[in-house]
Protein backbone atom coordinates (compact mmCIF):
# COMPACT_ATOMS: atom_id res chain seq x y z
CA UNK A 1 0.00 0.00 0.00
CA UNK A 2 1.41 3.45 -0.99
CA UNK A 3 1.72 5.86 1.95
CA UNK A 4 -0.26 8.57 0.71
CA UNK A 5 -3.07 6.57 -0.33
CA UNK A 6 -5.85 7.00 2.49
CA UNK A 7 -6.83 4.20 4.27
CA UNK A 8 -9.96 2.61 4.95
CA UNK A 9 -9.79 3.59 8.44
CA UNK A 10 -10.48 6.98 7.57
CA UNK A 11 -14.33 6.37 6.42
CA UNK A 12 -16.61 6.26 9.89
CA UNK A 13 -18.41 3.87 7.53
CA UNK A 14 -15.95 1.68 7.34
CA UNK A 15 -14.82 1.29 10.86
CA UNK A 16 -18.00 1.04 12.31
CA UNK A 17 -21.42 0.34 11.25
CA UNK A 18 -24.50 1.49 12.92
CA UNK A 19 -25.23 -0.46 16.46
CA UNK A 20 -28.81 -2.23 16.65
CA UNK A 21 -28.47 -1.58 20.68
CA UNK A 22 -31.51 -3.92 20.79
CA UNK A 23 -29.57 -7.03 19.37
CA UNK A 24 -26.73 -6.40 21.19
CA UNK A 25 -28.68 -6.55 24.01
CA UNK A 26 -29.85 -9.57 23.31
CA UNK A 27 -26.45 -11.15 22.22
CA UNK A 28 -25.04 -9.50 25.60
CA UNK A 29 -27.44 -11.59 28.04
CA UNK A 30 -25.92 -14.71 26.22
CA UNK A 31 -22.35 -13.70 26.27
CA UNK A 32 -21.43 -14.08 29.96
CA UNK A 33 -23.45 -17.63 29.87
CA UNK A 34 -21.80 -19.41 26.74
CA UNK A 35 -18.46 -18.34 27.69
CA UNK A 36 -18.94 -20.11 31.16
CA UNK A 37 -20.38 -22.98 29.35
CA UNK A 38 -17.38 -23.33 27.23
CA UNK A 39 -14.48 -22.43 29.88
CA UNK A 40 -16.65 -24.79 32.81
CA UNK A 41 -16.74 -27.82 30.16
CA UNK A 42 -13.11 -27.42 29.47
CA UNK A 43 -12.08 -26.70 32.63
CA UNK A 44 -14.43 -30.33 33.87
CA UNK A 45 -12.54 -31.90 31.43
CA UNK A 46 -9.34 -30.59 32.72
CA UNK A 47 -10.27 -31.92 36.38
CA UNK A 48 -12.17 -35.43 34.98
CA UNK A 49 -8.88 -36.17 33.49
CA UNK A 50 -6.61 -35.32 36.42
CA UNK A 51 -9.12 -37.29 38.74
CA UNK A 52 -9.10 -40.28 36.55
CA UNK A 53 -5.10 -40.32 36.17
CA UNK A 54 -4.91 -39.56 40.50
CA UNK A 55 -7.36 -42.58 41.62
CA UNK A 56 -6.41 -45.23 38.42
CA UNK A 57 -2.68 -44.63 37.69
CA UNK A 58 -1.02 -42.53 41.26
CA UNK A 59 -2.49 -44.36 44.18
CA UNK A 60 -2.52 -47.85 42.87
CA UNK A 61 1.44 -47.14 42.42
CA UNK A 62 2.36 -47.00 46.47
CA UNK A 63 2.86 -44.92 48.62
CA UNK A 64 6.11 -42.93 48.32
CA UNK A 65 7.76 -40.32 50.72
CA UNK B 1 -32.09 3.16 23.53
CA UNK B 2 -30.87 3.92 27.27
CA UNK B 3 -27.78 5.13 28.91
CA UNK B 4 -27.38 2.42 31.40
CA UNK B 5 -27.59 -0.08 28.65
CA UNK B 6 -23.44 -0.42 28.71
CA UNK B 7 -23.63 -0.41 32.71
CA UNK B 8 -26.08 -3.52 33.02
CA UNK B 9 -23.74 -5.47 30.64
CA UNK B 10 -21.02 -4.60 32.51
CA UNK B 11 -22.36 -5.91 35.84
CA UNK B 12 -23.55 -8.86 34.14
CA UNK B 13 -20.11 -9.72 33.02
CA UNK B 14 -18.32 -8.89 35.94
CA UNK B 15 -21.35 -11.14 37.97
CA UNK B 16 -20.03 -14.23 35.54
CA UNK B 17 -16.25 -13.49 36.00
CA UNK B 18 -16.90 -13.64 40.14
CA UNK B 19 -19.28 -16.94 39.94
CA UNK B 20 -16.44 -17.81 37.65
CA UNK B 21 -13.52 -16.81 40.31
CA UNK B 22 -14.91 -18.58 43.08
CA UNK B 23 -15.55 -21.70 41.31
CA UNK B 24 -11.98 -22.01 40.28
CA UNK B 25 -10.80 -21.09 43.68
CA UNK B 26 -13.10 -24.09 44.84
CA UNK B 27 -11.45 -26.76 42.76
CA UNK B 28 -8.11 -24.79 43.38
CA UNK B 29 -8.82 -25.97 47.15
CA UNK B 30 -10.46 -29.24 46.55
CA UNK B 31 -7.10 -30.18 44.80
CA UNK B 32 -5.17 -28.85 47.71
CA UNK B 33 -7.53 -30.97 50.24
CA UNK B 34 -6.77 -34.23 47.99
CA UNK B 35 -3.05 -33.94 48.10
CA UNK B 36 -2.74 -31.93 51.76
CA UNK B 37 -5.28 -35.54 52.33
CA UNK B 38 -3.03 -38.48 50.93
CA UNK B 39 0.08 -37.19 52.40
CA UNK B 40 -1.64 -36.94 56.33
CA UNK B 41 -3.40 -40.22 55.79
CA UNK B 42 -1.18 -42.22 53.24
CA UNK B 43 2.11 -40.65 53.35
CA UNK B 44 2.48 -39.84 49.73
CA UNK B 45 4.35 -36.54 48.95
CA UNK B 46 7.36 -35.77 47.16
CA UNK B 47 10.39 -37.62 48.81
CA UNK B 48 12.48 -34.83 50.57
CA UNK B 49 16.05 -35.75 52.29
CA UNK B 50 18.95 -33.42 53.04
CA UNK B 51 22.10 -35.51 53.98
CA UNK B 52 25.34 -34.50 53.15
CA UNK B 53 27.88 -37.33 51.99
CA UNK B 54 31.33 -36.60 50.83
CA UNK B 55 31.01 -38.13 47.10
CA UNK B 56 35.36 -38.43 47.29
CA UNK B 57 35.23 -41.14 49.50
CA UNK B 58 32.20 -43.63 48.89
CA UNK B 59 33.79 -46.28 48.72
CA UNK B 60 36.05 -46.38 51.26
CA UNK B 61 34.25 -46.78 54.36
CA UNK B 62 30.46 -46.16 55.97
CA UNK B 63 27.63 -46.59 54.74
CA UNK B 64 27.87 -46.76 50.49
CA UNK B 65 31.35 -49.21 50.72
CA UNK B 66 31.12 -52.00 48.80
CA UNK B 67 30.33 -54.76 51.03
CA UNK B 68 27.74 -52.58 52.60
CA UNK B 69 26.01 -51.82 49.28
CA UNK B 70 22.10 -54.21 48.11
CA UNK B 71 19.29 -54.69 50.08
CA UNK B 72 19.60 -55.63 54.09
CA UNK B 73 16.72 -56.52 56.34
CA UNK B 74 17.57 -54.67 60.12
CA UNK B 75 17.42 -56.28 63.59
CA UNK B 76 14.11 -54.53 63.73
CA UNK B 77 12.74 -55.68 60.37
CA UNK B 78 13.07 -53.02 58.44
CA UNK B 79 14.15 -53.13 54.94
CA UNK B 80 16.82 -51.30 53.46
CA UNK B 81 18.27 -50.89 49.81
CA UNK B 82 21.69 -48.88 49.59
CA UNK B 83 23.02 -48.43 45.67
CA UNK B 84 25.39 -46.29 44.25
CA UNK B 85 24.89 -44.42 40.80
CA UNK B 86 27.77 -43.89 38.55
CA UNK B 87 28.36 -43.46 35.43
CA UNK B 88 27.18 -45.46 33.69
CA UNK B 89 25.67 -48.16 36.38
CA UNK B 90 24.10 -48.87 39.67
CA UNK B 91 25.88 -51.03 41.94
CA UNK B 92 24.54 -53.08 42.83
CA UNK B 93 22.49 -54.14 39.27
CA UNK B 94 19.86 -55.95 41.04
CA UNK B 95 18.16 -55.13 43.95
CA UNK B 96 15.90 -57.51 45.71
CA UNK B 97 12.79 -55.80 47.55
CA UNK B 98 10.06 -57.24 49.31
CA UNK B 99 6.26 -56.78 48.01
CA UNK B 100 3.43 -54.86 50.45
CA UNK B 101 6.23 -54.04 52.98
CA UNK B 102 7.78 -50.95 53.66
CA UNK B 103 10.89 -49.79 52.34
CA UNK B 104 13.93 -47.56 51.91
CA UNK B 105 15.89 -46.70 49.26
CA UNK B 106 19.07 -44.84 49.64
CA UNK B 107 21.39 -43.77 47.01
CA UNK B 108 24.66 -41.79 46.55
CA UNK B 109 26.18 -40.82 43.19
CA UNK B 110 30.32 -40.34 43.69
CA UNK B 111 30.51 -38.29 40.29
CA UNK B 112 27.77 -36.39 38.27
CA UNK B 113 23.39 -36.17 38.79
CA UNK B 114 22.05 -39.20 38.11
CA UNK B 115 18.07 -39.61 38.78
CA UNK B 116 16.44 -42.82 38.95
CA UNK B 117 12.63 -44.06 38.65
CA UNK B 118 11.05 -47.39 38.96
CA UNK B 119 8.85 -48.45 35.73
CA UNK B 120 5.00 -48.87 37.26
CA UNK B 121 5.84 -47.14 40.66
CA UNK B 122 5.79 -43.58 42.07
CA UNK B 123 9.73 -44.25 43.49
CA UNK B 124 11.35 -41.23 41.18
CA UNK B 125 14.09 -38.64 42.46
CA UNK B 126 17.18 -37.29 41.30
CA UNK B 127 20.80 -38.41 42.77
CA UNK B 128 23.01 -35.59 43.27
CA UNK B 129 26.42 -36.26 44.43
CA UNK B 130 27.23 -34.76 48.38
CA UNK B 131 23.89 -36.32 49.24
CA UNK B 132 22.18 -38.90 50.18
CA UNK B 133 18.59 -39.62 48.27
CA UNK B 134 16.34 -41.31 49.96
CA UNK B 135 12.74 -42.39 49.19
CA UNK B 136 10.35 -44.49 51.18
CA UNK B 137 8.19 -46.61 49.34
CA UNK B 138 5.75 -49.83 49.27
CA UNK B 139 5.75 -52.05 46.29
CA UNK B 140 2.14 -53.33 45.13
CA UNK B 141 2.96 -55.72 43.11
CA UNK B 142 5.84 -58.30 42.61
CA UNK B 143 7.98 -58.71 39.19
CA UNK B 144 11.05 -57.20 38.15
CA UNK B 145 10.88 -53.71 37.45
CA UNK B 146 13.03 -51.44 35.23
CA UNK B 147 15.07 -48.86 36.95
CA UNK B 148 16.72 -46.26 34.11
CA UNK B 149 18.83 -43.37 35.15
CA UNK B 150 16.34 -40.65 33.86
CA UNK B 151 18.94 -37.62 34.55
CA UNK B 152 21.38 -37.27 31.41
CA UNK B 153 24.69 -38.39 32.87
CA UNK B 154 27.35 -38.29 29.44
CA UNK B 155 27.49 -40.94 26.60
CA UNK B 156 26.97 -43.64 28.21
CA UNK B 157 23.95 -42.90 29.99
CA UNK B 158 21.33 -44.75 28.14
CA UNK B 159 22.96 -48.00 28.78
CA UNK B 160 22.91 -46.88 32.91
CA UNK B 161 19.89 -49.53 34.53
CA UNK B 162 19.26 -51.85 36.82
CA UNK B 163 16.70 -54.32 37.59
CA UNK B 164 14.14 -54.15 40.88
CA UNK B 165 13.24 -57.90 42.25
CA UNK B 166 10.03 -57.33 43.55
CA UNK B 167 9.96 -60.63 45.80
CA UNK B 168 6.45 -62.16 47.11
CA UNK B 169 6.96 -62.09 51.09
CA UNK B 170 7.68 -65.91 51.26
CA UNK B 171 10.37 -65.40 48.57
CA UNK B 172 12.20 -62.54 50.50
CA UNK B 173 14.43 -64.47 52.98
CA UNK B 174 17.42 -62.64 54.35
CA UNK B 175 20.43 -64.90 54.61
CA UNK B 176 22.24 -64.67 57.98
CA UNK B 177 23.40 -61.23 57.92
CA UNK B 178 20.06 -60.03 56.71
CA UNK B 179 21.31 -59.26 53.20
CA UNK B 180 19.01 -60.22 50.50
CA UNK B 181 20.07 -60.41 47.26
CA UNK B 182 17.90 -61.21 43.49
CA UNK B 183 17.22 -64.94 42.91
CA UNK B 184 18.79 -66.48 40.07
CA UNK B 185 16.68 -67.06 36.90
Amino acid sequence: MHPDEPSAADSPFEVADEVDEVALAAVMRHVPLGAGVLAGAAVALLVLGYLLIYLLVFLPRGTVG
Amino acid sequence: MSERQPEMHERRILGTELLWSFGVGVLIAATLSIIVFTALTMGINPPSNVERIDPKALHLSGEFAEHNLGTSVAADGSVTARIIATQFMFVPRCIALPHGRPVTLRFAAPDVIHGILITGTNVNTMVVPGFVAQVHTQFTRSGDLLMPCHEYCGLGHSEMWATVQVLPEGAFQPDRDGRVSCAQR
